[in-house]
């Protein structure tokens, strides 16, 4: 399992370079900050020592070249804006969108295996029915419609929960309830389609006639095989999260990162956009070895642990000019391992 | 097969038991911090909730974080908005609604030629850490804001390049000197916040220490600021012992707060927010405008100019897209700025008129078919999309080629100041909306009217000449002088195409009683907010 991390670590480096150099790259092209920070009425003087201040006017390779020095530093620049430590602002608004996405996918997770789940139990039938169409509404209601309308009821109708704010434990209730939806929506008819192919295999009418439980049945033996897609789906909705959640902190003055990357766009505050930049992508990098884990846990026959067993077994039984080859590719192992 | 099922059976448990409590860890941790966001107080604040208590907090709801609280920012309106006359006080503070400059930590200011002012400073002032306020702090703010290298906005806004010659006196005596005669000086200085002498001179301060009713008490970046009020202070003290400012970017939101009992003050709000009878409108300074380019065609021709000023329905713009709140315009500057003239007329909506003099254009030569491009912020203010749509509409019938380019504000700011965007397909048509925070008409005609001014397309030698005269001119010649220039400007330059003045609208509490003014936007000061009946 190490070298199979070290290398995803090694292969999925390249691409985060490649995401921190567009970024930089990108950001410059769209124009010179300076009429943004400076007063409408600033001279032209003002506007070149803000411009020689903040290096903007050095040759784009040359502000790169500094910016990749200070990262070896771990000096990710200041902000325009704030004059804070971009990276101290990155790190400050990632975990509250860290929690909100955490939060978000459990709930919309086990909701969607619990609904997913007894839908494809009778197919086409009046729960499945009810479920395909409550889990395409979800999944198509805009964020932005909801978040509104859950604050006209919830907050001003009824004043059950805060409009807005981080403040207590009733300020999560809305922000999370609008962004389950979607993840909630796509993951039932995810889960629902696994399990109803999943329930027809022939190993589940073998429990079944072994005498095992409904209830063994669909979580011992259909929910375990149909979990892998929904794990790719869960990713990728996951991804979108890690990203920000821009409509939902934006309504709800939730101080995340999605929000704070939107600013730093507008506001042309290059440093921290690049910090936000760098984060996420190195987040999304960790999440996706983590649901690579998850395959393997889930799926013995993508294991790389598992392909080196059986390499070794298969040059046990019948040694070759092969067993002096180390480290061949990966072989899966064999398919009744999971029986 | 069954040796196989069985034999895995005992991994699978131990497997699902361990996903099943990594699973419940994740679900359990969250839960337990779903009481507080990251790096938030959380349910440590001042109520059950976390959020600020009704009562002895005075809770405002903004429109967006303040970048910073540096003083010497402060005309920036989000950082403003806090600190003027709440955190820190000026030497000199303009009222708003008679126009009148008053004492504030300056009791009198007097100059014999208009160059050279001495102030008489207030005795007996604290700042929040405890120290005196001396004429030596009020030289070091004009040092630092003006002279100094630190690059402060309110350096270009109201002082351009000019350096101020600063004297300490005595204690409570300070002379300032400009380079040449400035009758509107303690005008400008009214833009500068005071903050003590130790402030450092290289870098900017979020925090300030000032000598205002409140003290900053705890900045929460991303969620909230809170404050005191300032014990020693000087003046008498303010209603409310706390204050607490949020901020919301969503109108509604911010509407809501203040209908749901969640914020007693919310800023930037229009009458589509749903904030009924408990929203406040209030003539806020700004003014919209067109600026049209003299250098392509067909705006190269004064009568094309003059055309979009008659093609354009402002009483109805004002009717149907601002429920008759805001004023139709004739000039750059509203009533209440120095320089405002009451008799010049609106030009009226003559759409027939319009169209002859573009057929008359056309007829002496001008392609009068040359697009022209309408460039138009996004979201700059309520309606702007359909005020463009509207304005669109009616240059075309008039006979014009319009095409309406929505741009961000980065892209859009390329447009209002020069050097001016010369690639351009047409010529250009800029919707502007300008406000004067400073009360007086040279703020506006030395930017936008002038020749070269950084926000003017054009001008003539005649125009700069009036303007220079009244830049110069003081007291009632000084209102006179900018009324000629508003009225040259309408009848033989034609850069502009006045659309309104407009309002501004705040949802006001019933928990609170406070009475909005023209700087409300800009200057929301505490200090002035009284507990509701």
């Amino acid at each position: 399992m190490l070298t199979y991390l070290r290398k995803r670590i090694i292969s999925s480096a390249l691409p985060l370079v490649v995401v921190v150099v567009g970024v930089f790259a990108l950001a410059r092209m769209t124009g010179n900050p300076a009429s943004l920070y400076l007063p409408l009425n600033a001279t032209d003087a003002m506007r070149a020592d803000f411009i020689a201040k903040n290096g903007l006017d050095q040759p784009v390779l040359v502000q790169m070249a500094d910016y990749f020095g200070g990262l070896l530093r771990l000096d990710f620049g200041t902000s325009l804006r704030t004059g804070e430590d971009a990276a101290a602002m990155a790190l400050r608004a990632f975990p509250a969108t860290l929690q909100l996405a955490a939060m978000t996918m459990v709930i919309a997770i086990v909701l969607a295996i619990i609904v997913g789940s007894a839908a494809a139990l009778k197919p086409n039938g009046v729960l499945d029915r009810f479920a395909s169409f409550v889990s395409m509404a979800a999944a198509s209601i805009p964020d932005f419609w909801l978040a509104i309308v859950g604050i006209w009821v919830f907050a001003i109708y009824l004043g059950w929960l805060p409009t807005s704010g981080v403040m207590g434990a009733a300020a999560w209730v809305l922000p999370v309830a609008t962004l389950v939806m979607r993840p909630f929506g796509a993951l039932v008819q995810v889960i629902r389609g696994a399990m109803v192919t999943s329930l027809s295999e022939p190993y589940i009418k073998l429990a079944r006639s072994k005498g095992a439980t409904e209830y063994r049945v669909v979580t011992g033996h259909a929910l375990r095989n149909a979990a892998a897609p929904a794990l790719t789906v869960a990713g990728d909705l996951t991804v979108g999260l890690i990203n920000g959640a821009v409509v939902v902190e934006t309504i709800f003055g939730w101080p995340g990162i999605g929000k704070l990357m939107i600013d730093s766009i507008l506001q042309r505050d290059f440093a921290v956009l690049q910090a936000c930049v760098l984060l996420t992508a190195l987040a999304i990098f960790v999440l996706n070895i983590v649901i690579d884990v998850g395959y393997a846990l889930l799926d013995p026959r993508v294991r790389p642990t598992a392909g080196a067993r059986a390499r070794s077994k298969a040059r046990a039984i019948a040694p070759g000019p092969d067993s002096t080859t180390p480290g061949g590719p990966a072989v899966p192992a064999a398919a009744g391992a999971n029986a | 097969m069954f040796f196989s099922s069985k034999a895995t059976t005992p991994v699978t448990r131990t497997r699902r038991l361990s996903m099943a409590v990594a699973a419940g860890a994740l679900l359990g941790t969250t839960i337990l911090s779903g009481c507080s966001v990251a790096n938030s107080s959380g349910a440590g604040g001042s109520s059950s909730a976390g959020a600020p208590a009704a009562g002895d907090t005075l809770r405002v709801v903004l429109q967006q974080e303040p970048p910073t609280l540096e003083a010497c920012e402060s005309n920036l309106t989000s950082t403003g908005v806090v600190v003027r006359s709440t955190i820190t006080e000026p030497l000199i503070e303009r009222n708003p609604t008679s126009g009148e400059l008053e004492p504030k930590l300056a009791t009198e200011w007097t100059s014999k030629d208009d160059t050279t002012w001495t102030l008489k400073l207030r005795e007996g002032v604290k700042f929040h850490d405890g120290s005196e306020f001396t004429a030596e702090d009020a030289a070091a703010t004009i040092d630092r804001a003006v002279n100094g290298k630190l690059g402060c906005n309110v350096e270009g806004y109201v002082f351009g390049d000019d350096d101020l010659k600063v004297k300490v006196v005595d204690d409570t005596t300070l002379t300032v000197t400009s380079p040449k005669a400035d009758p509107i000086l303690p005008l400008r200085l009214s833009f500068l916040e005071v903050v003590p002498a130790e402030t450092s001179t290289t870098e900017k301060v979020r925090e300030p220490i000032g000598t205002g009713p409140y003290r900053l008490e705890k900045w929460e970046a991303g969620q909230s600021i809170s404050a005191s009020a300032f014990a020693d202070y000087w003046g008498e003290a303010p209603a409310f012992p706390k204050a607490n400012y949020q901020w919301r970017s969503e109108g509604s939101v911010r509407a809501a707060m203040v209908t749901s009992g969640e914020a007693d003050i919310a800023t930037g709000l229009s009458p589509e927010d749903n904030i009924g009878d408990l929203g406040v409108a209030y003539p806020n300074n700004e003014t919209v405008a067109l600026r049209m380019h003299a250098d392509k065609a067909p705006f190269t021709d004064i009568k094309v100019r003059q055309a979009v000023n008659y093609a354009i329905d402002k009483e109805a713009i004002v009717a149907s897209l601002y429920g008759g709140r805001d004023k139709a315009a004739a000039q750059l500057v509203p009533e209440g700025v120095v320089g405002h003239s009451e008799s010049l007329p609106v030009w009226p909506y003559d759409p027939e008129k319009a169209k002859s003099l573009v057929e008359e254009a056309k007829a002496a030569g001008v392609d009068t078919s040359a697009q022209i491009s309408l460039v138009v912020r996004s979201a700059q203010f309520p309606k702007i999309e359909e005020l463009g749509q509207v304005i669109q509409e009616q240059l075309t019938q008039a006979g014009l080629n319009v095409k309406l380019k929505m741009l961000e504000t980065s892209q859009h700011l390329t447009y209002q100041v020069r050097p001016f965007p010369t690639d351009d397909e047409g010529a250009i048509m800029l919707m502007t909306q300008h406000g004067n925070q400073a009360g007086d008409a040279a703020f506006t005609v030395d930017q936008y009217m002038t020749t070269k001014g950084a926000q003017s397309a054009f001008g003539t030698p005649e125009l700069d000449k009036l303007i220079a005269t009244a830049d110069a001119a003081t007291g009632d010649d000084r209102q006179g002088a900018f009324e000629k220039v508003f009225s040259y400007q309408n009848d033989n330059v034609v850069q502009f195409a006045h659309i309104a003045h407009q309002t501004g609208m705040l949802g006001v509490a019933a928990t609170v009683d406070y009475e909005p003014n023209s700087s409300s936007g800009d200057e929301l000061r505490l200090a002035e907010v009284t507990k509701g009946q």
